[in-house]
């Protein structure tokens, strides 16, 4: 995994000593652009990994590679899409190509993140009170977390980091029709999932306007 | 329109992502088809739910700092250690 590059070694070497105005420019715009969005990444990669500690180092290979490449990215395109996309691409290379099986979901994790959060709950302005907003947090994550992961994917992509269809189409490399579709199934499988919760507590879903 | 047109934009219309064309038919559609425009209140609920209900977490300060150390001055030589490929 780990080759040292003697050539680059050599170079970073020289570089260090004193960093030219160009490195130190990149770096300014780097963290204007693409680091505001370590939250972002951090939440995307732990819904990739579920597990902290990966994610954490998904984040931090995302980054590295990002910072390499950023003459690469094109300014003026979402960053934060082209962040996604190299932290998608590290996370199927390293957990897709190892033993290590991803998506599987653990929610002991789950209830300890929401239990941790559980005091910040009641800030929303849950006005409404149909059976939706009867649900709980860690629900509403085990059921995204039940769906194939090819419609979590894009209602994540979609719903909790807002992109654009074409942002999202190019990030899972298929048609925008594609996505549109997987949406709306992805929606629908979600909505019955959510439902079975709420018929669980009795709480009648038939019930809204 | 049909209904069966009507679920394909179903997605896109939730998300305003139709163009002005396909905004106008669904709508119609919708107008004249309580099953579809109960489907469509459905959807836009349940992407309130998720936006609503999915806590996003605050990334770890120990993460924070690394980044942060990365790219900014002098760090070039982390790369080396950590970069795989
Ligand atoms: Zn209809």
């Amino acid at each position: 995994m780990d080759k040292p590059d003697p050539t680059r070694h050599v170079k970073t070497r020289t570089k260090k000593e004193s960093l030219s105005r160009e490195e130190r420019q990149k770096q300014l715009e780097f963290q204007k652009e693409a680091v505001v969005h370590l939250n972002s990444l951090y939440n995307y990669a732990l819904h990739l990994t579920m597990n902290p500690s990966d994610a954490e180092d998904l984040v931090q290979e995302t980054y590295l590679k990002a910072y390499r490449f950023f003459n690469s990215f094109e300014r003026g395109t979402n960053c934060k899409a082209w962040l996604f996309k190299i932290l998608k691409n590290n996370y199927i290379n390293r957990f897709r190509k190892n033993s290590k099986e991803p998506g599987k979901v653990d929610y002991d994790l789950i209830k300890d993140f929401y239990h941790s959060i559980k005091d910040i709950q009641n800030d929303t302005s849950e006005a409404e009170s149909d059976y939706f907003h009867s649900l709980l947090h860690e629900e509403v994550y085990q059921a995204l977390h039940s769906l194939p992961e090819e419609f979590r994917e894009v209602i994540q992509l979609c719903d909790i980091d807002g992109f654009t269809y074409e942002e999202i189409a190019n990030m899972v490399e298929s048609p925008i029709g594609t996505v549109r579709s997987r949406l709306y199934r992805g929606r629908k499988l979600l909505r019955e999932q959510l439902e079975g919760y709420a018929k669980k507590y009795g709480i009648n879903t038939d019930n809204h306007q | 329109m049909n209904c069966q047109k009507a679920c394909v934009l179903m997605s896109a219309a939730v998300d305003s992502e139709l163009s002005l064309k396909e905004e106008q038919g669904f709508f119609l559609h919708l107008s004249e088809c309580k099953e579809c425009k109960d489907e469509f209140e459905e959807a836009k609920k349940t992407k309130l739910i998720i936006k609503e209900k999915i806590v996003q977490f605050k990334a770890p300060k120990t993460l924070i700092n690394s980044i942060m150390e990365l790219t900014s001055l002098s760090t070039m030589e982390h790369e080396e250690t950590l970069l795989f490929e």
